[in-house]
């Protein structure tokens, strides 16, 4: 198989994407562009260098060795020139500590499948198997494609973690290679969505109907999680998981096995800093167990709390 | 919630104590503080040329060479006289030790009972005289002492950074069950009918004269029952209290009938049970040195069973059992003076729970779980260490109660023993030894851990488990240098530095070699070098043990001894291996891939270049260090090209190992993987390695990959170390099923966990599936630690709220708080795995 994909991590026994013990595939490149992206390494397509103050030794080899002239010294360590940097990786493939590193890598789908089969055994014990995540998965189409139908072939099995801003002609080729979908649903209000993550959300929605309705018709996937990220002052109000509790209950009715409600995680405040990006939630503080309780409590008043979890970081109240 | 739950995670605490055993646990760890405690006792004949103390058995206790002569003097000061009959001196050597072990133990060392203790026998640490006469005391000092004597040997294996080696006592598993099933009454009547049909001449002659020390060894446990018989007798004569009366008088029932007699009930069989096992401690004058028992669960059931119909509660025999773990802890008192920590720290009476039995059956039962709750409840403690067998099919229900108690564990390590590919191990065992008469599929299944996790068959087996510790990483130093060591030896005490020497075989020059082939042949044969000048140190000490520090009530527990009229230290036991424990594997591993990778693949370095960089310790060859650790592949990733070199290096050493045996006691060498706390010191002895590892860094540990290099997170460092055992066939051809396993003593292998990996029932559910799935692709042997950094940092700052913390250290608990503070950051380091 020649179809080739850019990867941005393979992260092993992974318990926090789906269902078991599961082996995560983070793609390159996303539609949306959320503020409170705790993967901002992931948003753009392309492959990108970042430096790492703390394994840097000062050895100056990355400098001599970009062919774009795009690095340099400052005050601060070495300094990327955004403009000039092409992704090549020559740095970070001379860099003797890993201190630059090349975020994106290109990957064919039988030396991917290789890597990923390495833990079956946990798989098949856990009831676990591979999540394809991201960024988007599905934006890289043919390469999540071919992947898909490489692992279910070997017999893993399968989860596709999507924002759900494809065309839905991906997502009809995608789904019948799919166990489990993860599905996020963000923000009911079209104009907040906009606002939060730079479009509406009027795909997403139908996309999210088309996949339940795929789950009902075609037994693909065969579970359906829908996650919603609870970022207090914007997605994590009452009226917002009002909004999606209805709209899981009157459009994608029986379709849903669970609910995770996403608990706003700021521990990655570096990964911006790295990436020469300013944060708008920098400041923000992860949600207060009340409010998680809360909203936990609104989700389950909807659609049953059988299915509703809150999962991530909170703050006790008392210490506010 | 992770990070809730982070801050609130606490210390394991005690729990579901009765007064009684909340009272002796107590009061052990006020330890100096006791009216009296189980602190050494020494005894001496007299003579003015007396030894006490056989250092041999602290050869591969570095930390005590410095004391050795203290030691010896200090007892010798303090050791009181004991009458000898007529006639002692002119007994064989054998006769005079069993008459005065058994009479100190007996007629001179005190006898107390602790309030509300249900179990008899306290005091048992003694050092006794080794009963020499004037002629075998001056033989003994010039072997063991003398210029080219075993100490000084020793010293120098160990000071040039080879690593240790000597015949240590203790780590093995008596033949408990036989004893409880036919008393020593059984054993006494044997070894008289073994007496009794020796030739006239055997009689007269060394046969004749172990069998009748054991015949006096087999009555010491009789003697010392009846001495605390009367003593419970006598406190419940003046006892007010009424239950605690009958307590007393049925304790004094017990010591009536056992250990002499079979056990009957429950209690007989534990009363029994550990004064079999005490009295092996004060045989060998060593405390708890992997004396280990075994699978408790199984043959304590049938008393179990049969108490429980009789109308025993479920509660007392866990309260029976309470009383038993804190006996065992009373092991420590040995040297309670000089702290808790390094040399009495390694102690190991494992127990073994669960695990497969005949026809690939599980055979956990009720006795497993009320041994698992009484763990549960009297934890953190560290006697007996817990060892749990899981396999395939372990049940479900075992399983949670594993994982909760691992959840609970702060504190309380946990070891796990993983049947199918330890069952391969000592499949391999009876393969390269010729013993598949002994070990066959029809019993491989009573295999069990002793002292740390080294496997072992039970009842007939002395493998010396931890008898030679072999640095793999002094052969790529060889290899280096064509046979010489790296750095001149400077002495610390003296101060006196020698110029390296040729030591090992001359290889060639290591700067003209132009392929990595060639390396490897060099490396190889400084590996065969290294393994032989092991061999050769050991079997000094082998040597002497033989002939002058029998044990022959431990003799009467291991069977083979009484047959063949054998001392265990002789050779006695059926099944007879001394263990070469290689430690520092993963550090060699990853020391060649950067060598081949930095000189021979990407020529990033000449060999020159390589060699001066670890000369200067790294100094002035930054860049190149930080390639070495960084860019050079690693072993622990599940990368099959590393994990290849990993295999490599695995069966070349186990295969010269396999080829020697002990010439003075026929004893084959047998590999394995403990490392104990070599790992840690020796990073000081040896130089600077390939793998960009700065002299005084740690070593690796055991089988476990270099702390940081397992970056892809616990599955891939699992699937690592089973590949580096020899890995798992589909088609079912390996030595136990489709596993393979080249060390049959089994691997340390230690991971840590932040507890919240397992904070709700899904994801204990998929800790469960790990550990199912590491019956699959992991080792032997996986010890657990659930810590919290941020618990471990308050404890380095707050010693005294954490006094009871135990981590694992590698096979041994200790309590953290004690262990020096290079290996408490360590431990902190370790906790690698925290995105969880």
């Amino acid at each position: 198989m020649k179809t080739e994909g850019t990867i941005l991590e393979i992260s092993r026994m992974s318990t926090e994407d789906g269902p078991g013990i599961r082996t995560t595939v983070f793609f390159k490149g996303c539609p949306l562009r959320c503020g409170w992206c705790h993967n901002p390494e992931s948003i753009s397509l392309r492959p990108e260098v970042q430096w790492l103050a703390a394994s840097c030794i000062g050895c100056g080899i990355c400098i001599e060795t970009c062919p774009a002239q795009a690095l340099d010294n400052s005050d601060d360590g070495v300094r990327i020139d955004r403009s000039r940097c092409t992704g090549c990786g020559a740095c970070a493939e001379a860099c003797p500590t890993t201190a630059m590193e090349l975020l994106g890598r290109t990957w064919t789908v039988d030396d991917l499948t290789r890597e990923l089969v390495k833990d079956r055994v946990y798989f098949e014990q856990s009831g676990g198997g591979v999540t394809l995540s991201g960024g988007e998965a599905a934006l890289q189409k043919d390469f999540c494609l071919a992947l898909l139908q490489s692992l279910k072939r070997e017999g893993i099995s399968t989860a596709l973690d999507t924002c759900g801003q494809v065309p839905q002609s991906v997502l009809a080729e995608l789904l019948p290679h799919v166990d489990v979908l993860l599905y996020d649903l963000k923000e009911i209000d079209p104009a907040r969505h906009k606002a939060f993550t730079g479009h509406g959300n009027a795909t997403i929605l139908a996309n999210a109907v088309f996949a339940a309705g795929h789950k009902k018709k075609q037994k693909a996937p065969k579970t359906l999680w829908i996650r919603t990220p609870v970022i207090p002052d914007a997605t994590g109000t009452p009226e917002n998981i009002q909004g999606l509790g209805e709209f899981l209950r009157e459009r994608l009715d029986g379709a849903v096995d669970s609910w995770e409600l996403c608990a706003f995680n700021n521990l990655c405040r570096d990964k911006y800093t790295r990436l020469g990006l300013d944060w708008i939630y920098a400041g923000r503080d992860v949600p207060t167990q009340a409010l998680m309780d809360e909203l936990t409590r609104i989700a389950a008043g909807i659609v049953g709390a059988r299915g509703v979890r809150a999962s991530g970081m909170m703050r006790n109240d008392s210490t506010g | 919630m992770h990070t809730a739950d982070a801050a609130k995670s606490t210390m394991k605490e005690p729990s579901g104590l009765s007064d009684r055993i909340r009272w002796l646990r107590d009061y052990y760890f006020r330890g100096t503080d006791r009216a009296w405690n189980n602190e050494y006792t020494s005894w001496t004949t007299g003579t003015p040329w007396d030894i006490i103390y056989n250092e041999l058995t602290f050869y591969i206790v570095p930390e005590t060479y410095p004391l050795l002569n203290t030691l010896g003097a200090s007892y010798l000061q303090a050791a009181r006289r004991v009458d000898l009959p007529d006639g002692f001196w002119r007994w064989p050597r054998v006769e005079r030790r069993a008459w005065f072990v058994r009479e100190v133990i007996v007629h001179y060392v005190p006898q107390e009972i602790l309030p509300g203790d249900l179990l008899a026998g306290g005091r048992f640490n003694i050092q006794t005289s080794m009963c020499f006469t004037e002629e075998e005391s001056r033989q003994w000092i010039s072997l063991v002492k003398g210029k080219n004597g075993a100490r000084a040997k020793m010293k120098a294996f160990h000071d040039h950074g080879y690593g240790n080696a000597g015949a240590t006592s203790g780590h093995l598993i008596p033949d408990h069950e036989r004893l409880l099933r036919q008393g020593w009454k059984g054993v006494h009547g044997q070894l008289l009918r073994l007496y009794n049909t020796l030739a006239e001449t055997d009689r007269e002659g060394e046969k004749g004269a172990q069998l009748r020390a054991m015949v006096t060894a087999s009555t010491m446990a009789r003697d010392l029952a009846a001495k605390y018989k009367a003593l419970c007798l006598e406190m419940a004569s003046g006892e007010k209290d009424e239950a605690r009366r009958g307590e007393l008088q049925a304790m004094a029932q017990n010591l009536a009938r056992v250990p002499w007699e079979p056990a009957a009930t429950f209690w007989e069989a534990v009363q029994a049970l550990w004064l079999n096992h005490m009295l092996v401690m004060t045989d060998e004058n060593y405390p708890g040195a992997g004396v280990s028992l075994g699978r408790v669960d199984q043959y304590l059931y049938p008393y179990y069973r049969k108490s429980l119909q009789d109308g025993m509660d479920r509660n007392f025999a866990k309260e029976i059992l309470k009383c038993f773990w804190v006996h065992a802890n009373t092991a420590y008192d040995a040297m309670i003076r000089n702290g808790n920590q390094g040399i009495t720290a390694g102690f190991g009476q494992l127990i073994t729970l669960s695990g497969l039995g005949a026809g690939c059956r599980d055979m956990t039962n009720d006795l497993t779980y009320v041994m698992l709750e009484v763990i549960d409840e009297m934890s953190p403690i560290l006697e007996p260490k817990p060892n749990v067998r899981l396999h395939q099919n372990s049940p479900e229900a075992l399983l949670d109660k594993v994982v909760d108690m691992i959840e609970s564990s702060q504190g309380a390590p946990f070891l796990l023993n993983f049947d199918e590919r330890s069952m391969a191990g000592m499949m391999r065992e009876a393969k390269k030894a010729g013993l598949e008469r002994l070990i066959h599929p029809g019993n491989v299944f009573d295999y069990a851990p002793v002292g740390c996790l080294e496997n072992t068959m039970v009842g007939n087996d002395r493998s010396g488990t931890v008898d030679n510790n072999l640095n793999l990483l002094k052969a790529v130093e060889l290899a280096l240098t064509g046979g010489k060591d790296l750095l001149a030896f400077t002495d610390p005490m003296t101060g006196k530095t020698q110029k390296p020497r040729q030591e090992g075989p001359r290889t060639g020059t290591a700067t003209r070699f132009e392929t990595w082939e060639e390396f490897w042949q060099a490396y190889a044969e400084q590996t065969r070098y290294i393994i032989r000048r092991c061999v050769d140190l050991y079997e000094v000490s082998e040597s002497i043990r033989a002939r002058f520090f029998p044990t022959p009530y431990l003799s009467c527990l291991v069977r083979g001894c009484a047959e063949k009229a054998t001392d265990v230290t002789r050779g006695g036991a059926e099944i007879n291996f001394t263990t070469l424990e290689a430690v520092t594997f993963a550090t060699t591993v990853d020391s060649l891939l950067a060598i081949r990778y930095l000189v021979f693949d990407k020529k990033v370095c000449t060999m020159k270049d390589l060699i001066s960089a670890l000369e200067a310790n790294w100094q002035g060859f930054e860049v190149l260090q930080a390639m070495a650790k960084n860019r050079a592949p690693k072993y622990g990733r599940d990368d099959d090209e590393a994990d290849a070199m990993a295999q490599k290096v695995m069966r070349l050493w186990c295969d010269e190992t396999w080829t020697h045996t002990t010439k003075s006691t026929g004893r084959r060498f047998r590999p394995g993987m403990l490392s104990w706390n070599y790992w840690a010191g020796d990073g000081y002895i040896l130089p600077a390695s390939a793998d960009g590892r700065l002299r005084g860094q740690f070593l690796s540990n055991a089988i476990c990959p270099v702390n940081g290099a397992d970056i892809f997170g616990p599955t891939a460092n699992t699937n690592s170390v089973g590949k580096a055992l020899g890995g798992k066939t589909d088609s079912g051809a390996g030595d136990w099923e489709g596993y393979f396993n080249d060390l049959p003593n089994g691997a340390s292998h230690t991971m840590t966990f932040n507890p919240s990996i397992l904070r709700d029932p899904v994801h204990k559910d998929k800790f469960k599936a790990f550990l199912k799935g590491y019956a699959h692709n992991g080792g032997t042997a996986l010890q657990i630690n659930m810590l919290d950094p941020v618990l471990l940092r308050d404890a380095q700052a707050h010693p005294q709220n954490y006094r009871h913390l135990l981590v694992r250290i590698t096979g041994y608990n200790a309590y953290f708080t004690t262990v020096g503070r290079e290996l408490q950051d360590e431990v902190i380091e370790r906790i690698s795995h925290n995105r969880f």
